[in-house]
């Protein structure tokens, strides 16, 4: 049996320090041994009787369950008051088997897998490495697990891939305590595995696109993800080169995107007419506070695998001293004057060497985090050719009413069919800040709500559509925030959620973070076709 | 003159004092091995604001007495995964200092390690 150890923790906060939050009880669920149930299907179905055996308890207490797995999110999105459950030792994963593929299924076989939702990124890379695969993009770290990065939208700059959620195929679900609450969703367009491998799993199939894409980013609340299914591609390896390029043409090529007829140019990644090649990946760094004429810009090119290459990672590799951080803080507190200095002073620390060049896998481009310490992160997603738009508003934000402890940049990922993605543009611009958290003091530097919310207010005011990454900071409470970003969207997400859910569990998957952005509004008398396969 | 002895004696303490604290101090150091392709053992209720954070960790702190005969000695720890993912290894003055004056019979050992988790 998977067993499941109970912690009356009375305050859990995430990995970068965004709270702390009050909270009743974490659980832990570890599988049972190997040894004793040798079926990886047996001890994924005895893990799944367990999760039923928890929502049960909280349905009979009549409070609220949430999942989270390495609490990478930086707000209040994977927390719940009464129970939380870490699922990170829920990790098995499995190759797709013949008889699993379904009959209209346009998927090979051999790119398909199966994965538990407390796998972390870094073991999934290792596990489809073994098997010949590479995962298509992940975020700009490996430390999340794949139920959280599915459920938050985590998303690199992958411009022709999209985040996490777009090589995701098929979710198993476990919305409620009852046999028939374990649920295994597909898109009807787009089937990939069959009533075999779903009966293997004790689920019921319900194949429907706009319940799976609204279920996708489901910010955990459309029920305990147990499972996807994920599609890799073959091996491949990664070229990244750093540059320092003249600033207008790092924000014109934002706009464009345009490779083959831009002026930045990489030597050896040009077509046979000297035109640039499109970018795996694109990503400019902006320190807002200087006026050097020059962005660092970083441009990842795809290459065919080959076995023998040099190790893109450092043999040695050094980290900033913690208490120098926080002094640097606590001196960015006092003195709000003293934070473009102390930018600078950080800027080698934390922007990556110019004209460095390095070639690996995915994996190793992408490899661990470095910093495990307090951080915040803003990220508007503005459509790409809103980005020059958008990036001139929101440094002019930072140097007018901040300065604030952070530094800028953008990256650009395609478009998701996530009902709530917010890569909901051609091409969306991840416009970020990252920085350390600040508390404002008596100094008058603006505080960090404020930031957050004079952000949305100057989008707003300069009628430039935009989203808000849901794993990262921002005013979540500001009001009609999710309609404004997402009309009708938003509307639709609650009437699959509600139809799936029901009263009941909308409520056991609901927290304080569906209700500040009144996504928890459960909406009666849907449509029962919204739950039904679509043939 | 017995105050100035005195202040000498006091000053002269607080020098070797300060001496041995600051030689103390950098002979203190610690190395960490880490698995590039490995993950972690994860630990939700580690919440120390360094590496470790989130980690399961495993500390040794003892001191292995070694017989006359004897010039060397392995620690058998055991990992559910079979792996390590990392170990650190910490050297502190007074380790060397003890198994110098023991001619390396006694030996401080202060190790923490993370496994790998489990596939």
């Amino acid at each position: 049996m998977a067993t499941t150890t109970k912690h009356a923790i009375g305050n859990w906060d995430t990995f970068h320090n965004n709270g702390p939050f009050p909270t009743k009880v974490l659980y832990k669920t570890s599988l049972e041994g190997k040894g004793n149930m040798p079926s990886l299907i047996d001890r994924y179905n005895d893990a799944a009787t367990e999760i039923q055996r928890l929502l049960k308890d909280a349905l009979d207490k009549q409070e609220g369950f949430r999942a989270y797995g390495s609490a990478w999110s930086m707000n209040h999105v994977a927390h719940q008051k009464d129970n939380m459950h870490f699922n990170a030792e829920m990790n098995i994963k499995k190759a797709i088997l013949d008889d699993e593929m379904h009959t209209a299924s346009t998927f090979k076989r051999e790119n398909l897998f199966f994965v538990q939702c407390g796998n972390v990124i870094k073991e999934i890379h290792k596990f489809v490495f073994d098997h010949g695969k590479s995962l298509k993009a992940t975020g700009a770290s490996n430390g999340q697990t794949i139920a959280g990065c599915i459920s938050t939208g985590v998303h690199g700059s992958a411009l022709g891939v999209g985040a996490v959620q777009d090589w995701v195929v098929g979710l198993n679900l476990i919305i409620g305590p009852n046999p028939e609450d374990i649920v295994y969703l597909e898109r009807h367009t787009e089937p990939a595995l069959n009533e075999v491998f779903a009966g293997r799993i004790k689920a019921r199939v319900i194949r429907n696109d706009g319940l799976f894409n609204a279920a996708l980013v489901g910010l955990g609340s459309f029920g305990f993800i147990h499972g996807a299914v994920i599609e890799t591609e073959d091996r491949f390896l990664l070229k990244r080169y750093v540059k320092k390029i003249n600033k207008d043409l790092a924000v014109e090529l934002s706009r464009t995107l345009d490779f083959a007829n831009s002026g930045f140019t990489v030597p050896g990644e040009t077509d046979v007419n000297g035109k640039g090649n499109t970018a795996f990946h694109y990503k400019v760094f902006i320190n807002p506070y200087v006026n050097d004429p020059e962005y660092v810009v970083e441009a990842i090119y795809k290459k065919p695998y080959v076995a023998e290459y040099p190790d893109p990672l450092p043999r040695i590799k050094t980290a900033i001293y913690r208490d120098l951080i926080i002094l640097f803080t606590k001196i960015a507190e006092k003195y709000k004057n003293s934070i473009p200095k102390l930018i600078k002073v950080l800027e080698k620390s934390v922007l990556p060497a110019v004209d460095l060049e390095a070639t690996g896998t995915l994996a190793e481009i992408f490899w661990d985090a470095p910093y495990q310490g307090p951080a915040y992160a803003i990220a508007v997603g503005v459509d790409h050719t809103n980005s020059g738009k958008a990036l001139e508003l929101l440094t002019r934000l930072a140097k007018d009413e901040g300065p604030i402890p952070g530094i800028y940049a953008m990256r650009f990922v395609k478009q998701s069919r996530a009902t709530l993605a917010f890569t909901q543009f051609p091409i969306t611009c991840m416009l970020e800040i990252d920085g350390l958290i600040w508390k404002a003091k008596k100094n008058k530097i603006i505080s960090m709500e404020q930031f957050c919310k004079r952000t949305i207010e100057v989008l707003q005011a300069n009628n430039i559509p935009f989203t808000i990454h849901w794993g990262k900071t921002a005013d979540w409470s500001f009001p009609g925030l999710v309609q404004y970003m997402y009309g009708d969207k938003a509307t639709t997400w609650k009437e699959y959620r509600s139809a799936l859910l029901g009263e009941k569990g909308a409520k056991l998957f609901s927290n304080k973070f569906l209700e500040d952005t009144g996504l928890n509004e459960f909406i009666v008398n849907t449509s029962p076709e919204l739950v039904q396969s679509i043939a | 003159m017995t105050i100035r002895i005195c202040k000498r004696k006091n000053l002269s303490v607080l020098l070797l004092f300060s001496f041995i604290i600051l030689f103390s101090l950098s002979s203190c150091y610690s190395v960490r091995i880490v698995n590039k392709d490995g993950t972690p053992e994860p630990d939700p209720l580690n919440n120390s604001g360094n590496f470790y954070k989130g980690k399961k960790v495993h500390v040794i702190d003892t001191t292995i007495s070694l017989k006359l005969h004897e010039g060397d000695f392995y620690l058998i720890e055991k990992c559910p995964s079979g792996g390590f993912y990392s170990v650190e290894y910490r050297v502190t003055f007074g380790g060397v200092l003890l198994s110098a004056i023991t001619f390396g019979k006694k030996r401080k050992v202060k190790i923490k390690y993370v496994c790998l988790k489990e596939q």
